[in-house]
């Protein structure tokens, strides 16, 4: 009796408040900022000849999965999951290259021997929050990316570089923007895609979705939803040039 | 021997209620927690402060390993002592291993049940696919621990080292503490971790930093007698303890409002984030310090509550920890998956929560009444 009131009390003062945000946010993006600024040739023209589309996926712990439930919510595994999707009978590969704690010296360093046996069309290069976080020099944070996207090339892929995560830890610092901005002007420098994390997320922010949604508790690493969502948006990012016309809209095609 | 006068003032008698309580609620919070966008994981202490369930957890284990072996060492040497320990770490290997094929197994179950990719997809990600026979290798040796089973390899770490440093922790406690300290800044200053599989990856709960909890656990449990020593600055302390932990639900309540998260300035921010929980960030260790010293002082030995009848099931729990711990880890797995494929629901989140607590207390019943006595204490 006693107990079954206690019950009833708890799951009342619970559900209460959590009903309201469980209606669920929307993984939404503006069109504007899925151009990711670039045709994306050779993966297009894998995808549209070979119905392959090999991808590596460079990166830090948000690559790698840090602060999500499972590695199949981390972005390149949803990545593959979309891709896989909206373009049947396309064989999808991301091969995750993720290490936490790294920024773009040390993925410089193993570029060659993680993208070359991958035979990658492309290479999504998460980059530039740890870079932030530990103050590396702006030049020197330039020339890696350059050196990087040169030795890449050298092995046939294309690049989408992936900037900085808007979270609690990144937003506190006084210079993330200048990192971004690097970013941006050597994906247009270098002829790469940019893939704009750093405002899309901060569009989510604004409209209103709290941190809790997409942030895992450590104020720094994406949780669940905002690894699946970014993994969603980048695909779509993707598609807008990739996917064959043929493809569109008939799921049989392609096979 | 000469550490027998000094082991002597570990608390003998009677068993503290608080440890099975704060244990069994955080075995509890532990299972709420792992399933994924839970919406019952909103009564978990991790959505009001910096740490969680495995600081309680992890203390309570540093603090329970001293009473279950100090006295048998007294009594029977060292010798005893150090086979106790280690017939222990075997239960918990044993444990580990069994709860690791039962994990993956039911993922596997599901993925032939259900024909579903994404949990096929799942095992090859958490390293399974790829070469089946080397991640066997590498979960015995501890290195390959899918998501959720990293609790009990950092508890086999620490309890193996735990007969070395245990004549010294009855002697000298406080240099115990402070090499412990010593041995945490390290860890953190130089980066030091576990290696894991698959290559790259490092243990989720850096044994070297999350030591000091279980330390602080452990000498606390020493110096018990003693702690009313630090009586003189009740006051004074819980004052600090409430304004740590009301900043502490203050950050913690601005992710879920963004207007709230406005309010906290950039430079507070730059020194709070990232709260990393690998290396037992210094705002986890903090918060769980200042919310111990709190519940020393809200709830005694005999607080009254220790023994409603309807919070029975919580102490049964953690008085069969290491059990419960693993059938909730399983079965967290059995509600995510409920969730993710069947139902995913309010109401599915609330009735596997529920159904999950509620088979864990039956079990810790079942394992209560299978031994005839209240269980002995092990950590």
């Amino acid at each position: 009796m006693k107990f079954g009131t206690f019950v009833a009390a708890l799951v009342v003062a619970v559900v209460a408040p959590s009903v309201t945000s469980f209606a669920g946010p929307d993984c939404r993006a503006s069109r504007e900022l899925l151009d990711l600024g670039h045709p994306l040739t050779v993966a297009r023209e894998a995808v549209a000849k070979d119905h392959e589309l090999r991808i590596v996926a460079m990166g830090s712990s948000s690559t790698q999965g840090y602060g999500t439930t499972s590695p199949q919510f981390a972005y390149p595994a949803q990545l593959k999951l979309h891709l896989e999707k909206a373009m049947p009978g396309v064989s999808v590969h991301v091969i995750n290259k993720g290490i936490g704690g790294q920024d773009a010296e040390e993925m410089t360093e193993r570029m060659k021997s993680d993208v070359q046996p991958a035979h990658a069309q492309l290479v999504i290069w998460q980059v530039g929050t740890n870079s932030a976080i530990r103050h590396t020099p702006l030049d020197l944070f330039s020339r890696k990316l350059r050196a990087g996207i040169d030795i890449g090339r050298s092995l046939g892929a294309e690049f989408i570089l992936m900037n900085l995560q808007y979270v609690p830890a990144v937003v506190a610092l006084p210079d993330e923007q200048d990192y971004a901005h690097v970013m941006a002007q050597v994906a247009k420098e270098k002829g790469a895609g940019l893939f704009n994390r750093l405002s899309i997320m901060k569009a989510w922010y604004n409209d209103g979705m709290p941190y809790s949604q997409f942030v895992y508790n450590d104020g720094l690493h994406l949780n669940d939803f905002g690894q699946k969502c970014i993994g969603k948006l980048l695909s779509q990012a993707i598609l807008r040039t990739v996917k064959p016309s043929q493809l569109t809209g008939d799921p049989k095609a392609g096979n | 021997m000469p550490w027998r006068s000094v082991a002597l003032s570990v608390p003998l008698s009677g068993r503290d209620l608080r440890l099975d309580f704060f244990r069994g609620l955080a075995l509890w919070f532990i299972f709420l927690d792992h399933i994924p966008q839970n919406a019952l994981s909103w009564v978990t202490v991790r959505n009001y402060g910096f740490s969680d369930a495995t600081e309680i957890f992890v203390f309570i284990s540093g603090y329970t390993a001293v009473i279950a072996y100090s006295r048998m060492m007294t009594r029977e040497g060292w010798l005893r002592a150090a086979s106790r320990i280690y017939r222990r770490v075997w239960q918990l290997y044993v444990a580990h291993i069994l709860l690791f094929v039962f994990f993956t197994a039911q993922i596997a179950y599901f993925s032939f049940a259900r024909n579903t990719t994404e949990l096929i997809e799942e095992m090859q990600l958490m390293g399974l696919g790829t070469n089946p026979y080397r991640a066997i290798v590498e979960a015995v040796l501890l290195k390959f621990r899918p998501a959720n089973l990293d609790v009990l390899p950092l508890y086999i770490v620490l309890l193996a080292v735990f007969p070395v440093v245990l004549p010294v922790l009855l002697r000298r406690p406080l240099a115990v503490l402070a090499a412990s300290l010593g041995l945490y800044g390290a860890a953190l200053h130089f980066g030091w971790n576990l290696p894991g599989y698959p290559e790259d990856k490092v243990w989720f709960f850096n044994p070297m930093a999350w030591q000091a909890i279980f330390y602080t656990g452990a000498v606390l449990a020493v110096l018990a007698p003693k702690l009313t020593w630090f009586d003189r600055w009740r006051w004074p302390l819980a004052v600090l303890a409430v304004l740590y932990l009301l900043l502490a639900g203050l950050v913690a309540l601005s992710w879920h409002d963004t207007a709230l998260s406005e309010l906290i300035p950039d430079w507070l921010s730059r020194q709070i984030y990232p709260i990393d929980k690998t290396n037992l960030d210094i705002l986890r260790f903090v918060h769980f310090v200042a919310l111990a010293w709190l519940v020393r002082l809200a709830v005694p030995p005999d607080a009254a509550f220790l023994k409603w009848r309807f919070l029975t099931p919580i102490r049964r729990c953690g008085e069969h920890s290491l059990q419960i711990f693993c059938l909730g880890t399983f079965l967290s797995l059995t509600a995510e998956i409920v969730v993710a494929y069947f139902d995913d629901s309010i109401g599915s989140q609330v009735a596997v929560s529920v159904a999950g607590i509620a088979i864990m207390s039956l079990v810790a019943y079942g394992a209560a009444w299978f031994k005839g006595k209240p269980a002995r204490r092990e950590p």
